[in-house]
């Protein structure tokens, strides 16, 4: 029998438990991504074997629901960051990919359930999410970059994003809109929908350099007069769905810092043997750093038990530990710099890389400033208008 | 010359403009063009073809805006208004709130030890002023100049204390003793929570739709959205809030509707008749009073507010306020896992909470489960605390029963 012939359903391996894909994941992680970190960051190699080889296992699935049971935001968060310890770029691509899930599930639509998300998650597809505007524009910090005007049968889009992430010639992404009418005044709502870079009318252009992680395919999107119809609709209108995920969209982010401030921590105690009689006069030394991350990690790992917890105070506790996770992973990379002293200084050292990396961390969207910018938004008492 | 060329002319003398992407931050400027993207030095703006995309970013033309170079000296006398942190100081004590609780305390601090490092942590301003003055501010015709009594900002240089305004805590971690807010992470030494309490909300009354009393910035924008005439104002509990509220907004000529699921106002102090003695003197002012009713739902209705009882009866009001009681917000003391009983439980002689280095004071702590929501106790607890943390003699604070004063204004009342 022909494994093509089978329904679909059947050729698929049953999910690994947690330990196991946690397993399975280090492996990958530890061997042959390892070997192409160097080029990841320096050289803009997008690492899509590696990719594809963690979505197989499941460790971009992981919180997603499937037919035999409930996703596991945790099992997701621990993925990520067992990535993320060895190489932050390809953590953050797992991001993209894990949130590009989310939302195609979350869509409710099902032209994008389907085969479309089955092959996500195994990795036969690979996207992105243009939501770095959108949240801006959420947090009222920017305005929305991309139009879209109602046409017959959907909708017509303008207008070119910067720096999105996890993105190839063959790849996809989910984008919001602002809705206008011809003579481009807002409608009042927004559109949440699949992007593809294939499709007529979408230009991806390539970006400068970055100071890290140059291998994580991004680029800035030119749209122009794109056509998006029923099929390729994940929220009209964006808001509710936005209010629904967010938590998730930026608890998943937490593996990142992490992963990162792990790796960190292994480079000191790489180094304790022969430089812990010096090392012992800095601060931020690994025991003291490992106990605030693990006390972070347990703290993620139960907000992870209730991902699409709306109220606002959940959301607001998931804020704070995003811009904690980034703030940890800059004082640890920094202070693994001060431990391994001048051979952490090579450019070809994994310290000074991951300095670079935590900076992405800080600066990513949601950075630290946004953070707290949001969470004064939202500590504010609501008073009559 | 060609009127065209003459134009062209007089256009190549103007000055050079820049333009700012809105994605990304690149400034485009004129004089220098992008030599790389095609536009050699002296491209116009509005010469720049649609398909040029930012160097930085990718974005077309039509995501930049006009930008100036900011004053360096304004941006810098701006810069001086908002507050920072540095982290490079001894920890000392972290105060949250600006209150009366958190300035008695900062105070009591500063008269026990010149030279310890105070931060005060407040999401408003930071202002100094006396809560029970909001009851009676339209009666004494008190405007905003004349009920703050002095600046935050000018409070905390009297004192030599770090205040940062407009700054919300978030989470204690006790376990590194560190506070963390909107604008950073503070260590602390000793944290001393003077957060107060927040109004208590029913479901049925929407934040968006009523106003709360509770503190200076709130009451402000209530005096401003009720304006210099007369307004039909509905207030939803009858308790000393709201009936003190009710007379004074009576007093500046307001017509009150006030409701309260009791049969009368200030139906705690029944045995004192205290009801009967304010509807008494209310008999001459605009405040209906209706008893034994409790609001099912609150609806804007063209530019007014419509309040629906349970039982059915309607009432239109320009403004709606919510005195319906208080309640001690739990997220800082639920992150560091203090003891808790209806408020935050402290020790009553030195008001420590569960935590030795937390100590708490004012309307958010309970002893015994009891809160003590007035201005008296505040003062000694103040002591006893800036004994406990400065190591002195205690002063160990004892919970007496409070003596209430009614501010209602034509007939006051002291009730036990």
């Amino acid at each position: 029998m022909n494994a093509a012939d089978l329904p679909r359903d059947a050729t698929h391996l049953p999910p690994l438990s947690g330990d196991a894909l946690l397993t399975a994941v280090r492996a990958v992680a530890q061997g042959p991504l390892l070997q192409q970190v160097e080029a990841i960051d320096r050289q803009g190699h997008y690492p899509a074997a590696v990719l594809r080889q963690l979505a197989a296992l499941g460790a971009m699935s992981a919180h997603l629901d499937t037919p035999v049971g409930a996703g596991s935001y945790a099992l997701a968060i621990q993925a990520m960051a067992e990535v993320s310890r060895v190489c932050g770029a390809t953590g953050f691509m797992m991001w993209c990919q894990a949130v590009c899930g989310l939302y195609l599930q979350q869509s409710g639509n099902p032209a994008l359930m389907g085969e479309l998300l089955a092959d996500h998650s195994i990795g036969a597809g690979l996207g992105g999410t243009a939501l770095s505007n959108p949240m801006k524009s959420y947090a009222q910090i920017e305005s929305l970059l991309l139009k879209a005007t109602p046409v017959d049968g959907g909708y017509r889009i303008n207008g070119t994003l910067p720096w999105v992430s996890n993105l190839g010639p063959d790849h996809y992404c989910g984008a919001i809109a602002a809705v206008v009418d011809e003579a481009q005044q807002p409608l009042g709502k927004e559109l949440m929908f699949l992007l593809r870079c294939d499709a007529p009318g979408v230009e991806l252009r390539e970006c400068p350099s970055f100071s890290a992680m140059e291998g994580t395919g991004t680029y800035a999107i030119r749209v122009k007069d794109l056509l998006i119809g029923a099929d390729e609709i994940m929220a009209d209108p964006a808001k509710p769905t936005i209010a629904r995920i967010r938590a998730a969209f930026v608890m998943l982010q937490c593996g990142m810092a992490v992963g990162i401030t792990q790796g960190a921590i292994d480079s000191m105690w790489a180094v304790e043997p022969q430089l812990g009689h010096v090392n012992q006069f800095l601060e931020d030394r690994p025991a003291t750093l490992q106990a605030e991350l693990d006390a972070l990690t347990a703290r993620v790992m139960k907000m992870a038990e209730t991902p699409f917890d709306t109220r606002t105070e959940f959301f607001i506790d998931v804020l704070d530990a995003r811009a904690h996770g980034a703030e940890l992973c800059l004082r640890a990379a920094q202070s693994a710099l001060m431990h391994q002293g001048a051979r952490g200084y090579l450019m070809s050292s994994d310290v000074q890389r991951r300095v670079r990396e935590s900076h992405f961390v800080a600066i990513v969207t949601p950075a630290i400033k946004h953070l707290r910018k949001e969470m004064a938004r939202l500590s504010a008492e609501e008073m009559p208008a | 010359m060609k009127p065209t060329a003459i134009a062209e002319a007089i256009q190549s003398l103007a000055p050079w403009q820049q333009y700012i992407c809105n994605a990304c931050g690149y400034i485009y400027n004129e004089a220098d063009g992008d030599p790389d993207g095609g536009l050699p030095p002296g491209t116009r703006y509005a010469d720049i073809p649609d398909d040029w995309a930012c160097p930085l970013c990718g974005v077309t033309k039509a995501d930049f805006a006009p930008y100036t170079p900011p004053d360096l000296a304004a941006l810098q006398a701006q810069a001086a208004c908002t507050p920072t942190l540095t982290t490079r100081q001894a920890p000392g004590v972290v105060i949250v709130g600006a209150g009366r609780a958190g300035w008695q305390l900062a105070e009591t601090l500063r008269a026990m030890d010149a030279t310890l490092p105070i931060t005060v942590v407040t999401a408003c301003a930071g202002d100094v002023y006396d809560k029970p003055l909001l009851s009676v501010a339209v009666a004494r015709q008190l405007s905003t100049e004349k009920l703050v009594r002095e600046t935050g900002a000018a409070a905390a240089q009297r004192l030599n204390v770090r205040l940062l305004a407009h700054t919300h805590a978030i989470r204690i971690c006790a376990d590194t003793q560190q506070l963390r807010t909107t604008r950073g992470v503070l260590p602390y030494q000793h944290l001393v929570l003077a957060h107060g309490a927040q109004p208590a909300l029913p479901s049925s009354l929407p934040a968006a739709l009523c106003w709360r009393v509770n503190h200076l910035g709130a009451y402000l924008q209530l005096r401003a959205a009720l304006g210099d005439t007369p307004k039909d104002v509905l207030i939803v509990g009858a308790g000393l809030v709201g009936s003190e509220l009710a007379n004074d907004l009576a007093l500046g000529g307001h017509r009150i509707t006030l409701l309260d699921t009791q049969p009368e106002p200030l139906a705690r102090w029944h045995d004192a008749q205290a009801g009967a003695q304010v509807l008494q003197a209310w008999q001459d002012l605009p405040i209906r009073f209706v008893g034994g009713v409790s609001v099912a739902q609150v609806e804007k209705v063209q530019g007014r507010y419509r309040v629906t009882t349970a039982c059915g009866q309607r009432f239109a009001a320009d403004q709606v306020i919510a005195a319906t009681g208080l309640q001690t917000p739990t997220r800082l003391a639920h992150s560091a896992g203090l003891a808790w009983r209806n408020g935050i439980e402290v020790e009553p002689a030195t008001l420590r909470t569960s935590d030795p280095h937390i100590h708490a004071l004012g309307d958010c702590i309970t002893v015994d489960g009891q809160a003590s929501r007035y201005i008296e106790p505040i003062a000694r607890q103040a002591r006893a605390i800036a004994a406990d943390i400065c190591g002195c003699t205690p002063v160990p604070y004892e919970p007496r029963p409070a003596t209430v004063r009614v501010k209602t204004t034509s007939l006051p009342l002291t009730l036990h």
